[in-house]
């Protein structure tokens, strides 16, 4: 794999996986056998989805005769089967829109209420804490009913910025709970310096502490993503206008053919649609992280 | 200075909270109300009946044995999710290349870094279809796998197992939360200061004893929030469940407290009842949620 | 600060948050504080009623349709809403068509808002009992008093396959259209039978024999799907006992009476497939694989029965091979022997496909219009044709292309005449579903016996007649 093109700065690249010498522990045996592990790993990841795509060019009858060989031939007409049925070229700027918009919503507002939680004592602190991990446990269904009327008199019902909002404060406890204890591991002296400098503690907050958090806040916003753009049962409830459904609202359909209707190449198909332009950009992004990485961490 | 800071923290807290209490907690709140009635759910009609449903909840022998279920997943998913995402985080991010520990993984890093993330992409909905084919007993992978390399003893019917069909469910758990959890320590482990690292080759350590001494107590906040967040996901399980074993495994020994309280509200129109099930479960989260937190004496602000 | 919401002054704001906070407080009004229509009296849309117009449809009044997404698809039913509008041009007619029917629909039953018709179908549907109970649906019987689309001296209630009325009834009212009329037997490929010499068996004894035959010729006599449908192999041994003992057989059982499991002939019934599983008739592995995968075995030869409902041929469409025809064929479950009460030929069969009209919808004559209409030739001969299925409308498959299934489902039902019956007590008790998969999975991959299988279904039997908050329905 020659994806790693960096050069390590003022190192002359060396071999790895050859016995250290100068290493009193960690010898190479270990060193291979880790490496040994990551490839494993690698392609149990890689290996399921790719066996998607193929899969989804299969027909029916051929998934389950010949699960795992390659098509012997290629249906496309499974995509366009996925790209009806479940609307996705519509859905996918619908939940685009809702998701984008949600995720830096909140990772603004979960950074600041993280910041305030970790680097602050006061009164009902714990209170606060406790109540944000209290959301993450209540199984979500038993909610809907009271959330659809309170979204209703808000007169949010079917609208992109309700959805936005209710999925922004669904996704807070998560947030503020891994980007508290993010916030927790960076260390305090350059806030306490900047406010001798006369920093306000939002100044302090806004440069100093959100650049040192970018590791954490473009990670936790990763996975916010993903997860936002699979939630389901929100978007069932609260958007109903199906010129508005979101794509898991589509994808929806085609488990329901698999399921009903045998009709198994298509969900992969749509799984395909669905998931590989997001892992594109994924894939893109990532490099820009990595490099955005080098330079914001810590010197 | 004191004003400046209280201002500054409400400023800060008003409007997330005020998010979050309107369309988190009010809601939430409806349903422990909820929890104290016999709704049955499709209606407006229900009658306030006190703690009954919680009365019969402790004497419900299958909301007990969907609890153990939980309980099961809660004790070995997490435990084995964190330590892959630990080794491969570290192995991608601090374990470098010699003379440069604590900056950069071994060759490839950047390739996994992306690759890890996959199983996380893969809705669970599909991921139970897929691994459904996997554990086929004729067709799938895993038995044809062990035909060829001469296991065949090995081979059975995953899911249709008594025994078998929970750790199965398991395995696709841990495949599908590793990603996340890679991303959670790599980026934690990118944060670290890397002057510590040096300073620790410099005095000779190696890979395990760095990792041992100096990475994982570093790390500890997020280890220990990730170690809550997954048994809080273990707790649920909903989704994965649902598609592969949809009505509670081979003799109901994979069936857990959210399916159970999934088809007492909907199925049986038990939406009171199914609400005291979802208050009971929450205050068990809570309660481990605190055990974990107080047991790290060492948590340097006190929560 | 970052203003939560644009495009909405403060002012606004608050006051609605104030809305939202009122229904924060517990008990306060939880549902009664629920916007509109909360328990107040619903008035629907009512027209002129006349000849042509039998049930008093508003003739622009909008007409809200909700239909399951799943097996049958949607597209049946936008030909019923052409029809619709056909004679109500100026209604509008609102189609939906989803997989999640409970999550999505309940908030609209407790607010008051349901849809005027609604296919309550699939693994997500509302329970029948919970709605019935509820007094959420409208009583269908002015649709049945009705003339019917076609020919008015003719009521609905005369064009409906029998069976259906009853199994749409509780208590005296009819309140669903089960309009799909579903039939439960043995499944085979024809010409694999025709192929190897195999008689279709019509007793117990012969079953047996032939079971032998098929396993010694490497194929495995019955696959099922044991993760999440052990409960399609119950035709087999119910049906089997309601043959031989007659009708009272089932209706004791739906009596919820005490010892209804336990009867001579349900007993016997069960040890016939208790000693099947022994003798390895069931496709080995069946417990691990879900119904789908076990139907796509089954087609693939691997397997030489299936027990299923009538809907197997739609949902396997798409796995007959290309240029082969699998030709399958249905069989009558065999009796236990020749003394039996009920001819060998008798069938199950019971409506599914649940159409329902709320009680509170805005439209609820036009809801019920909309299943006439449904029922007419021209609405359930498209269905037909569209699904391959058979409607519960009396000669709405007559003159339409026939599949191998559906040729063979006609000749079978023709074959049984009157001799049909049914069982209710899935649909009056929703706990029995999982509890029948649960327990007859144990049956089948010989966890438990026929005595451990019939003692569990009667200590729920017992456990639900005892039980005064189940609302009791009986036959």
């Amino acid at each position: 794999m020659s994806i790693d093109t960096r050069t390590p700065v003022a190192e002359a690249p060396r071999q790895a996986g050859k016995p250290g010498a100068g290493r009193p522990t960690g010898p190479g045996g270990l060193h291979t056998a880790g490496q040994g592990l990551l490839v494993v790993w690698a392609l149990l990841c890689v290996v399921p989805l790719l066996w998607a795509v193929l899969t989804s060019f299969k027909s029916d009858r051929e998934i389950f005769l010949n699960p795992w060989g390659l098509p012997s031939e290629w249906h496309f007409e499974n995509f366009v089967r996925a790209w009806t049925s479940a609307n996705i070229g519509r859905y996918f700027i619908n939940s685009a829109i809702v998701v984008c918009s949600a995720v830096v919503l909140v990772m603004l507002l979960g950074a600041m209420v993280s910041y305030v939680l970790a680097r602050y004592e006061f009164r009902g602190r714990n209170l606060i804490y406790y109540t944000l991990i209290a959301g993450m446990t209540f199984p979500l269904f038993l909610a809907l009913v009271p959330l659809f009327f309170v979204v209703q008199n808000l007169g949010l019902l079917d609208t992109y910025h309700g959805l936005v909002l209710v999925y922004t404060a669904y996704a807070l406890p998560f947030t503020v709970f891994f980007l508290t204890s993010f916030f927790r591991t960076l260390p305090g002296e350059l806030v306490e310096a900047a406010m001798l400098d006369g920093c306000s503690h939002a100044g302090a907050f806004f440069r100093i502490m959100l650049p040192l958090a970018r590791p954490g806040i473009i990670s936790v916003g990763i996975l916010n993503f993903f997860g936002l753009w699979n939630q389901f049962l929100l978007p069932l409830v609260l958007m109903r206008d199906q010129e508005r459904y979101v794509l898991s609202q589509g994808l929806a359909v085609l488990t329901a053919n698999q399921g009903y209707r045998s009709d198994w190449s298509a969900l992969f198909a749509g799984l395909v649609i669905a998931v590989l332009p997001v892992l594109a950009v994924y894939v893109t992004f990532q490099r820009r992280i990595q490099e955005g990485l080098g330079t914001g961490a810590l010197k | 200075m004191r004003y400046g800071k209280y201002r500054f923290i409400a400023s800060f807290l008003a409007v997330p909270l005020l998010l979050y209490i309107v369309f988190v907690v009010s809601p939430y709140v409806q349903a422990v109300y909820i929890s104290m009635t016999d709704w049955r759910g499709f209606s407006a009609e229900r009658n306030f009946i006190g703690l009954a449903n919680y009365a019969e909840l402790a004497g419900d022998t299958r909301f007990w044995s969907a609890m153990w279920h939980n309980a099961l997943l809660l004790i070995v998913v997490p435990v084995v999710t964190l330590a892959i995402a630990l080794f491969l985080a570290t192995m991608t991010t601090l374990a470098g290349r010699r003379g440069s520990v604590g900056r950069g993984g071994v060759a490839g890093s950047r390739f996994y870094q992306i690759v890890f993330v996959f199983p996380y992409v893969v809705p669970l909905v599909i991921a139970g279809v897929l691994y459904q084919f996997f554990y086929n007993p004729q067709a799938g992978l895993l038995n044809g796998l062990l035909r060829l390399v001469g296991f065949e003893w090995l081979a059975r019917p995953w899911l249709g197992d008594t025994t078998f069909a929970l750790p199965a469910v398991m395995a696709v758990l841990i495949w599908a939360f590793v990603g996340f959890y890679f991303v959670v320590f790599s980026s934690a482990m990118k944060s670290l200061p890397s002057d510590v690292f040096e300073a620790a080759v410099l005095d000779g350590a190696g890979r395990v004893r760095t990792f041992r001494h100096i990475t994982l107590p570093m790390l500890r906040d997020s280890v220990q929030t990730s170690y809550i967040y997954l048994g809080i996901m273990m707790l649920d399980c909903f989704t994965l469940l649902q598609v592969m074993l949809p009505d509670g495994g081979p003799d109901r020994s994979t069936e857990v407290v959210a399916q159970y309280l999934y088809r007492m509200a909907f199925t049986e129109g038990r939406f009171g009842y199914a609400s005291a099930i979802g208050v009971a479960l929450c205050l068990l989260t809570l309660v481990l949620a605190v055990v974990v937190l107080r047991m790290d004496r060492r948590a340097r602000v006190e929560f | 600060m970052n203003r939560p919401r644009p495009g909405l002054d403060r002012r606004q704001f608050l006051q609605r948050l104030a809305a939202a906070g009122l229904l924060t407080v517990p008990g306060a009004g939880l549902l009664s504080a629920c916007a509109t229509g909360g328990g107040g009296t619903t008035t629907s849309a009512q027209g002129e009623v006349s000849a042509q117009n039998p049930l008093g449809v508003a003739a622009d009044a909008p007409l809200d349709v909700v239909i399951f997404n799943g097996g049958y698809g949607d597209e049946y039913a936008r030909f019923h809403q052409e029809l619709y509008k056909g004679r109500y041009s100026n209604a509008n007619v609102k189609h939906s068509a989803t997989v999640d029917i409970a999550p999505e629909m309940q908030p609209r039953f407790v607010s008051g808002n349901p849809p005027d018709v609604l296919d309550d179908s699939g693994a997500q549907k509302i329970e029948y009992a919970t709605l019935v109970s509820e007094n959420q649906l409208a009583d269908l019987g002015p649709l049945l008093d009705a003339p019917s689309w076609d020919d008015p001296n003719v009521p609905v209630r005369d064009t409906l396959l029998p069976g259906v009325i009853e199994q749409g009834t509780f208590g005296d009212k009819f309140l669903i259209l089960n309009y799909v009329y579903e039939t439960y037997a043995i499944w085979y490929s024809k010409p694999l039978f025709d192929q190897r010499g195999w008689q279709v068996p019509t007793t117990w004894d012969e079953l047996m024999a032939l079971c032998a035959q098929i396993k010694a010729a490497g194929i495995a006599p019955f696959a099922y799907g044991g993760t999440n449908a052990a409960d399609y192999v119950l035709d087999l041994n119910l049906g089997a006992a309601i043959k031989q003992g007659g009708l009272d057989v089932v209706r004791r059982i739906d009596n919820l009476e005490p010892g209804a499991w336990t009867q001579d002939t349900v007993l016997a019934a069960t040890q016939g497939v208790e000693k099947m599983v022994r003798d390895g008739y069931f496709m080995p592995g069946s417990e691990g694989l879900k119904h789908t995968e076990a139907q796509a075995q089954w087609m693939e030869g691997q397997a030489a029965f299936y027990v299923s409902g009538s809907w197997l041929e739609n949902e396997m469409k798409s796995f007959t091979k290309p240029g082969q025809d699998f030709g399958m064929a249905m069989a009558p479950v065999p009796v236990l022997d020749s003394s039996a009460a009920m001819p060998v030929e008798a069938l199950r069969t019971q409506p599914a496909e649940a159409f329902m009209v709320p009680a509170r919808a805005a439209n609820v004559n036009g809801g019920m219009e909309y299943l006439r209409i449904m029922l007419s030739k021209e609405g359930a001969g498209r269905f037909a044709e569209l699904t391959a299925s058979v409607p519960g409308v009396k000669g709405a498959t007559d003159g339409i292309e026939k599949t191998p299934a559906l040729d063979s489902l006609s000749a079978g039902l023709d074959a049984a005449g009157s001799n049909v019956f049914n069982w209710q007590f899935r649909t009056w008790y929703s706990p029995y579903s999982q509890l029948l998969k649960t327990e007859l999975g144990n049956l089948l991959a010989g966890r438990s016996d026929a005595a451990g299988f019939l003692a569990a279904m009667q200590a729920e039997t017992d456990r639900l007649a005892a039980d005064a908050n189940v609302t009791k329905y009986s036959r």
